[in-house]
């Protein structure tokens, strides 16, 4: 009983801790992006006011942003804004932060997933296989792939996949989500198309969203499988050098038990590390994808807020990659608990 | 090989669900064409940022305002010098010019079904006044103020619209003022007082709605993605010819040309030079090019010594490959123009012919004591043509032994640093330009009435490059007030010799050429010089 009670008690005491850790992360990371933003060259209220504004309108602007009062008191508005919930106004959306942030995210959400599930479902087999013929033609073709996927500007590969699969073939959708036909027409549940089209129950839109997602989805998913299956080929090496598979030959196993029964099962934990952080890379937006592609996306939004200095914006998608990375890693901690029985 | 057959026999669900969904998705529709009664508008719409008509800056949200809302006035984009009625049906001014009353249609009704009157037009005028942002610029700069706006801008009943002048000026000018700047939109001041938030006058609001008499209607705006307008019915013209109006921001050129030529966009706005080129010989689409009132120039900063030396300044005149940008670079971007004042107007001279000449040029800089040249910076936005531009200068700079370094950014960048004076060169575009009439482009780039740095008269160009000529300002002041046209243009081409002969620490290298590209289905598209399109007669086949 007091064994358990102690055990209960120190793993709250270990949540709590990781919780205080993950709130001095967000708040140094906030502090952070809010001094460099601010002594960055970027000067919101000419964004606002334009290069031709005389001094007057600028400086009724600068005030009505509060630009006149020092640093800290700035920092400690924003943080007491946050503290009641409230991301702020983006300057130049004219929006609440958090409704653009809501409705930028699922169209990256959508992207990065299915680029993820892409970049996982062939580079895992293709790292394995390479792996298992190490030296061999099929290992060189892998790395081949891997070298061109990793290396390759995914701007380059996105200018030519529209050429080639949309302007000249026909088979993707063109920029942007969905085509004009159907823009407006779904009713915005979740924001996500596949999702929104399912719900609705319109096929056509559906098939129509796919076409849109296939090429930015697969461009994207390329480059994570090239990394992917570089890493996935070089956990399985270091197992199959390891004594206990040579145990298993031995023994006569056939090879495909041994590569998946064995050494796959050992990998699963150090892929689920390196998946989990190429999402988290995805999610915050693939802005050279989301320009070429027209693609509405978090990237884009953040990288327009950087450059016209809506720190308000900045902040709020900081704040939120912030926790995408911390929810991640817990995830990838939890899943450790469930396929590595040395954590059990 | 095991493997390999263990991996199909594995994958064998997952392939069977990822044929379902390709019969799916080559069972989808694939947009052929964009529907009849609706134009798709790709444009980068980065730069699209507020639709209030007080503070809205920008070339893009003309295109918008001038279709959400009416004007009192219109220019003909054929004549610009020939003033259109609108709103106003008619409009007078004084004998001793300084003032001018519009009288306004009856039964025009906004969006909201709210009959429009003088009240709303006056109302809207002083709003922008009131508010002090971006757009009260030009209204500020004939001497209208938050304070004696009430009492300058009045409506004498519900259709009569008095603006008296604060000083005296061309009533042409405000004229053309009320016919092409954002900021002479007429609101619906109730539909915009009923968002009013802490006495902003509806700013918030008006940042993502409209409130407005014009063909079309705000539906929706997702910024950096699209907005949709959709036909107003009850418009006084008569409803439009198109259903809606689709802009989608397509921030890539290349990913805009794809579309075009497939047909998903009827109308491909600011695409770069050489995809613009290549689309002049596909038999499916126009390329409508649009002479706007701007300039693309090489400033230099006069707070600088070297450059506050006019033999610098000519060396550097001297230094400017003119023709070799204007054939290489700019064709889609702008014609060749060397004057501050626009082509087409009657007072504009022609070209003075400057040129490339670097000996001269070596020989000048020799004389003001530079005969090994000097190290200096460019600024200048990252964005074609302009960046072209700069790397052509730095190129012929060094012809002369004048090493440039080049210091790329965002508009933000390099204005702002412009507008504190702290700079060497700047390769940019600007000068006003909108209203057609020479005094526009001249208060834009070459006035500057007060040079110290205190002034900070940083809507002036002419302060920003620290260029200060007593002679000039006093001939820029005095044309805007002379009543004889002839005489006006006089002064105007005597402003742009002096100009020459002081030479101005502007050099225009050229004049700015807006191409769209549009689908041969569209018709009745007319790109308007003031960038304020009219898209109520557009159509489709």
């Amino acid at each position: 009983m007091t064994t358990s009670l102690a055990n209960a008690w120190a793993r709250a005491g270990a949540l709590r801790a990781r919780l205080l850790s993950t709130l001095v992360t967000l708040f140094g990371l906030l502090a952070l992006t809010f001094f460099i933003g601010r002594v960055m060259p970027i000067d919101p209220v000419l964004s606002i006011v334009g290069p031709d504004a005389d001094a007057s309108t600028y400086q009724q602007v600068a005030v009505q942003l509060g630009l006149d009062q020092p640093l800290w008191v700035q920092f400690g508005r924003y943080l007491n804004e946050l503290a009641h919930g409230n991301l702020g106004v983006s300057l130049l959306t004219g929006n609440p932060v958090g409704a653009d942030i809501a409705r930028v995210f699922p169209a990256t959400l959508e992207l990065a997933t299915f680029a993820i599930l892409i970049g996982t479902l062939a580079g895992v087999p293709l790292g394995v296989l390479a792996a298992s013929h190490r030296g061999h033609w099929q290992d060189n073709a892998v790395r081949l792939l891997s070298l061109t996927g990793y290396s390759t500007p995914v701007f380059w590969f996105g200018m030519m996949g529209l050429l080639v699969f949309y302007a000249w073939l026909g088979w993707a959708g063109g920029s942007g989500r969905i085509d004009l036909a159907f823009d407006g027409l779904l009713p915005p549940v979740t924001g996500l198309m596949l999702v929104d089209s399912s719900l609705a129950g319109n096929w056509p839109a559906f098939g129509n969203s796919v076409r849109h997602l296939m090429l930015p989805a697969g461009i994207l998913g390329l480059h994570s499988m090239a990394y992917i299956s570089r890493m996935t080929r070089s956990f399985m090496l270091a197992q199959l050098s390891q004594e206990y598979i040579l145990t298993a030959r031995v023994k006569g196993l056939p090879e495909s038990r041994v590569i998946w029964g064995h050494a796959f099962r050992n990998i699963r934990v150090q892929l689920l590390t390196i998946v989990a952080l190429a999402y988290g890379g995805l999610l915050e937006g693939a802005v050279l994808i989301e320009t070429v592609f027209a693609w509405p996306g978090f990237g884009q939004y953040l990288t327009n807020s950087m450059l016209l200095g809506d720190m308000s914006a900045v902040m709020g998608c900081v704040l939120v990659v912030g926790i995408i990375f911390v929810g991640l890693n817990l995830l990838s901690d939890l899943l450790y608990q469930v396929f590595d029985p040395r954590m059990h | 090989m095991s493997l390999a057959r263990t991996l199909l026999t594995r994958g064998n669900g997952l392939l069977a669900a990822l044929a379902c969904l390709a019969a799916l998705v080559l069972a989808a529709p694939a947009q052929a064409a964009t529907p009849r009664d609706q134009l798709v508008i790709g444009m980068n719409m980065n730069n699209l940022l507020s639709l209030d008509p007080a503070g809205a800056t920008g070339n893009d949200v003309l295109g918008v305002v001038a279709n959400l809302y009416d004007y009192l006035v219109e220019l003909d984009p054929h004549d610009l010098a020939r003033v259109r009625p609108a709103l106003a049906g008619h409009w007078v001014f004084a004998d001793d010019r300084r003032s001018l009353t519009l009288t306004l249609r009856e039964g025009v009704r906004f969006q909201s079904g709210r009959l429009l009157t003088a009240d709303d037009a006056a109302w809207s005028l002083q709003r922008v006044l009131k508010l002090n942002l971006a757009m009260a610029s030009p209204w500020k700069s004939y001497g209208f103020s938050a304070a004696n706006a009430p009492r300058l801008i009045r409506a004498l009943d519900a259709r009569t619209l008095r603006i008296d002048f604060p000083e005296p000026t061309d009533p042409k000018m405000v004229l053309y003022t009320l016919a092409t700047s954002v900021s002479a939109a007429i609101l619906d001041r109730q539909a915009v007082l009923a968002h009013e938030r802490n006495g902003d006058l509806g700013a918030a609001w008006l940042l993502t709605h409209a409130a407005g008499s014009g063909p079309f209607a705000l539906t929706e705006w997702r910024a950096k993605d699209a907005m949709l307008m959709d036909r107003f019915n009850g418009y006084w013209r008569g409803p439009a010819k198109l259903r809606r109006v689709v802009m989608r921001h397509i921030p890539e050129s290349l990913s805009l040309r794809f579309m075009i030529t497939r047909g998903d966009v009827d109308l491909a706005a600011g695409m770069a030079g050489p995809d613009i080129e290549a689309l002049k010989h596909d038999a499916s689409v126009v390329v409508q090019p649009v002479l706007r009132g701007t300039s693309y120039y090489v400033a230099l900063s006069m707070k600088n010594p070297r450059f506050a030396d006019r033999r610098v300044r000519l060396a550097l005149r001297s230094l400017i490959d003119y023709d070799g940008i204007n054939k290489a670079i700019m064709p889609n971007y702008g014609v060749a123009h060397q004057r501050p004042v626009m082509i087409g107007l009657a007072a504009a001279l022609p070209d003075p012919g400057y040129r490339l000449d670097v000996p001269r040029a070596r020989k000048l800089l020799a004389e003001a004591g530079y005969p090994q040249g000097f190290r200096t910076t460019i600024r200048v936005l990252s964005d074609p043509p302009l960046i072209n531009i700069a790397t052509s200068l730095q190129a012929t700079l060094a012809l002369a032994g004048i090493d440039a370094e080049i210091l790329s950014g965002t508009g933000n960048q390099v204005y702002g640093a412009m507008r504190d004076r702290k700079f060497d060169i700047v390769v940019g575009r600007g000068g006003g330009g909108v209203e057609p009439h020479p005094h526009a482009n001249l208060r834009a780039l070459v006035y500057n009435p007060d040079n110290s740095d205190a002034a900070r008269l940083t809507n002036f160009q002419g302060w920003r490059t620290g260029f200060h000529s007593p002679a000039i300002n006093r001939l820029i002041e005095e044309a805007v007030r002379e009543p004889d046209e002839a005489r006006q243009n006089a002064m105007y081409r005597e402003v742009q010799r002096l100009y020459d002969s002081e030479v101005g620490a502007i050099q225009p290298i050229a004049q700015m050429q807006e191409t769209v590209v549009l689908s041969r289905r569209v018709h009745g598209y007319v790109g308007h010089p003031s960038a304020t399109t009219h898209l109520r007669d557009v159509h489709k086949d």
